[in-house]
């Protein structure tokens, strides 16, 4: 009898503690004003400093609550934010940027020199910054980085508090795009001598001035805030008063508090994908990333142009992005697509090789048939190289047993590998095959094109054309807008003919957005959300 | 005892040397750097990051820095999280991977112990079966597994705890739960086998034939033998259970260091690898001094020197 009173005990205690936390679950919601919304992230912030940041999380955040000489809008159009003129001079190589009188958050004015110091402090090599090789082409950039020049004589110098110029060694066809990337936005000198090591690792140890604040981010925390900046130049346009961002690595959770109107957007996994294209709120997102196969130039088999597009032709790419699930896109050409619009049309679709990156069997069998003749190579074996995530694993399955069905004789092993590992050996060389990934910078064919010149390090199968080369070469020096864009789309029209890398699928992100958010401005290269004009229709 | 217990310290400061001496050369071995944004790095730019980090010293005077940083207390700045000292990531994620673990342990064990000591004494009826059944099934469903479902039935559909998160307290419930059924089923199953042992034996008898009842013969005899094959079982699992679990952090959104700790390895974020290593290393070799303590306590015939044995 006893005994049943404690089981009944302790039965009352278990009940009473578990209704006593369910009333406590009130207060865990997030904010539901309608002036706020509550957003995802998929990784921790790994800095807010801006010459250290690297990825993804931290120039989104950067990209909100700080300013910079242009904002990108939708489509990669480059708008005003700090300058409110710009002139160039006739060689393309002086900029001036006039600016407008603007605030730090902490009250401080921002002046031209605001830029300088921030730019200097990115190239100089002290400070360990892993992006200082977009400024190359700035005056003096590349020599300071590598330690060879001073730091003060880099291109830039302000004259006045609201005159900025800046020198270029070459003309930088893209510099406009550049300008609108947070890497290149000011840094407060005060407030980086203030916090010394601590600048940037918290939001307390920041100052800010974009159209948002950050609140709470305490260095490796899952939850922090963006609040509306008082300070701000343009507060007018700026509608919300909060955005809460959380931290969400399981998509399953994250779709859970979707549902439960925890969160306003959610980015789906392939399953999910799957199910949910035809809810309301569905979103694709071109992400500037494209996938493709690069051949070890070494080996004699993959010398051979016939048997590069033998293999391509043998890729049913469509059943590939079935296999990986998802919203991924099949590719055809190296430029992913939604990043480059030329003329009213998208970049990818001008230089798409419809030639050799379609699914051809039969002719897949002719060109490897004749490239074994000209090889001489009778048993012919490689090994397809790539991540060991579920992606990468589900890839060169699929590759393995197209290829292998498609060109017969042909012997086809995969080597899944973490992703670092996969990173070193492309980089030694040591692979016959390998699926890599390349994400634009910014919005143009260059961010692509360059990685296949000879001497580029991301060039690991060592594919190299002469004429590809000088093609690239020309368009970095042409004042000629429309003959850079040629030479540019002959360039990789070159490379998509010659197999010299075959492209795979662009990377698409699929979301559910809740449909009354608006005005968001998403660009898949450069910074990837604009919060700033966003806001809750009907509010 | 204080001999025994200088000679245990020196031991596991030994110890301590040797793990984080395997560790830094194993990591070392490791592919790739640290840099996040290696791919779009030139060869040149690799070479001034390694010279800025001191990557570019032979790895026998890197190992020297690094052990004469730490003997000072100092683990580095990690290389993930720009500029943040090792030590202040660790205190930050670690208080929260130890709460969890403690909860989940004290809710497991205590619940397991109840739900074994009801299936020992109610031996062969349906309390027993299902005890059994019980144990068996939270022994062999992943935690995750367990967690996924509590947060779509009990989070979301009944809504009666928060989905996911970190800071209230009715955030920790599912958490909690999903990681206790590990603990909850081994212990229920430890205590029922020893407690049947234990039930069966002449001194058990005796307590009854003095008349004592039977809550007391329970409290009094059975329950204190039949815990110490627990104690063996417990230092392990709190070690495991307090250096977090990295699914159960990510499906709760739960700032705690077992993710990190995957992460940096992933990264090859060198100064968080070695300080999280050291932490876990210092926590396990603790546990363990611990539980041997707590053994000869709670069974005088296990002496802790071989002068008292």
């Amino acid at each position: 009898m006893k005994f049943k009173k404690v089981l009944t005990a302790g039965a009352v205690v278990l009940t009473s503690a578990a209704a006593l936390a369910a009333c406590g679950s009130n207060n865990s919601s997030s904010g539901g004003s309608k002036k706020s919304i509550n957003w995802e992230e998929s990784a921790e912030i790994p800095t807010m400093d801006i010459s250290k940041a690297t990825d993804a999380t931290s120039f989104n955040q950067l990209g909100n609550v700080t300013e910079g000489i242009y904002r990108l809008g939708k489509n990669n159009k480059v708008e005003n934010a700090l300058a409110t003129s710009t002139k160039v001079s006739k060689d393309g190589k002086t900029w001036t940027f006039t600016l407008r009188d603007s605030k730090w958050s902490n009250g401080d004015k921002l002046t031209a020199k605001d830029f300088v110091y921030s730019w200097r402090r990115t190239v100089n090599p002290k400070t360990a910054s892993q992006y200082a090789y977009l400024f190359e082409g700035i005056h003096n950039a590349t020599k300071i980085s590598a330690g060879k020049a001073p730091v003060n004589s880099l291109g830039v110098k302000a004259e006045g508090n609201n005159k900025l110029v800046v020198t270029l060694d070459k003309r930088i066809p893209y510099f406009k795009l550049l300008m609108g990337f947070p890497l290149f936005n000011p840094q407060n000198e005060k407030v980086v001598e203030k916090y010394g090591s601590k600048y940037g690792t918290a939001s307390k140890y920041m100052v800010y001035n974009g159209p948002f604040v950050q609140k709470g981010w305490t260095g490796s925390n899952l939850s922090w805030k963006l609040q509306k900046n008082p300070n701000y130049w343009d507060k007018k346009a700026v509608k919300l008063d909060t955005i809460n961002y959380s931290v969400q690595k399981t998509p399953s959770t994250a779709y859970n508090l979707y549902q439960s109107n925890k969160i306003d957007a959610v980015m789906l996994d392939s399953q999910q994908t799957k199910n949910l294209k035809n809810q309301s709120g569905y979103t694709l997102r071109n992400t500037a990333a494209t996938f493709y196969l690069q051949y070890n130039q070494k080996k004699k088999l993959f010398q051979n142009a016939n048997f590069r597009r033998a293999i391509s032709m043998s890729i049913n790419r469509k059943a590939l992005g079935n296999a990986l699930g998802g919203s991924n896109t099949p590719a055809d050409s190296l430029t992913s697509k939604g990043v480059v619009n030329y003329n009213g049309k998208d970049w990818s679709s001008i230089v798409g090789s419809k030639e050799y990156s379609l699914y051809n069997p039969k002719e897949a069998q002719k060109l490897y048939k004749k490239a074994l003749q000209e090889t001489g190579i009778k048993n012919p074996s490689f090994s397809i190289l790539s991540d060991d995530t579920d992606a990468g694993q589900k890839t060169t399955e699929t590759l393995q047993s197209q290829l292998e069905e498609n060109l017969k004789g042909l012997k086809v092993s995969v080597s899944n590998v973490p992703f670092k590992t996969r990173l070193s050996r492309s980089t030694s060389g040591n692979f016959d095959v390998v699926v890599s990934g390349w994400s634009a910078d910014f919005a143009d064919p260059i961010s692509f094109v360059d990685l296949f010149t000879s001497k580029n390090s991301n060039n690991n199968g060592k594919w190299s054309n002469a004429q590809y080369d000088k093609l690239i070469a020309d368009s970095k020096v042409t004042a000629d807008t429309t003959k850079r864009y040629d030479d540019l789309e002959k360039s990789e029209k070159i490379l998509l003919q010659d197999q010299g890398i075959t492209p795979l699928y662009y990377k698409t992100e699929a979301w559910l957005v809740r449909p009354d958010i608006k005005g968001i401005v998403y660009n898949g290269a450069g910074l990837n959300y604009n919060f700033k004009n966003a806001y809750v229709s009907g509010n | 005892m204080t001999r025994y217990l200088l000679k245990r310290i020196f031991y596991m400061i030994l110890t301590l040397f040797i793990v984080a001496t395997i560790t830094f050369f194993l990591m070392k071995l490791m592919p790739g750097s640290p840099y996040a944004n290696e791919a779009k790095m030139t060869p040149t730019q690799l070479e001034i990051m390694n010279k800025q980090y001191g990557l570019n010293k032979p790895i026998w005077e890197q190992y020297l820095i690094y052990i004469g940083g730490m003997l000072h207390g100092d683990f580095g700045t990690s290389f993930q999280y720009s500029n943040q000292p090792v030590s202040s990531l660790i205190s930050a994620r670690l208080g929260v991977s130890v709460q969890l673990g403690l909860q989940a342990l004290i809710f497991g064990v205590v619940v397991g112990v109840f739900v074994g000591a009801i299936a020992a004494m109610k031996q062969g009826t349906w309390a027993d079966s299902t005890a059994t059944v019980f144990a068996i099934i939270g022994k062999s469903v992943p935690n995750f597994v367990l967690a996924v479902i509590l947060q779509y039935y009990i989070g979301l559909k009944l809504g009666w705890f928060p989905i996911a998160g970190w800071g209230s307290f009715s955030q920790t419930i599912l958490p909690t739960l999903a990681l206790s059924v590990g603990p909850l089923a081994e212990t229920a199953r430890f205590i029922r086998t020893s407690m049947v042992d234990t039930l069966s034996s002449d001194y058990i008898e005796l307590g009854k034939a003095k008349g004592l009842s039977r809550t007391e013969v329970i409290r009094k005899h059975a329950m204190r033998n039949s815990m110490i094959p627990l104690v063996t079982l417990i230092g392990p699992y709190a070690v495991a259970l307090m250096t977090g679990s990295m699914v159960i952090e990510n499906i709760f959104n739960i700032p705690g260091i077992g993710e990190q700790f995957v992460k940096s390895i992933l990264t090859n974020d060198y100064p968080t690898i070695m300080g999280v290593t050291m932490v876990y290393c210092v926590g396990l070799v603790v546990i363990l001094l611990i539980t041997d303590i707590i053994y000869g306590l709670i069974d005088p015939r296990i002496r802790l020197t071989e002068k008292e044995a």
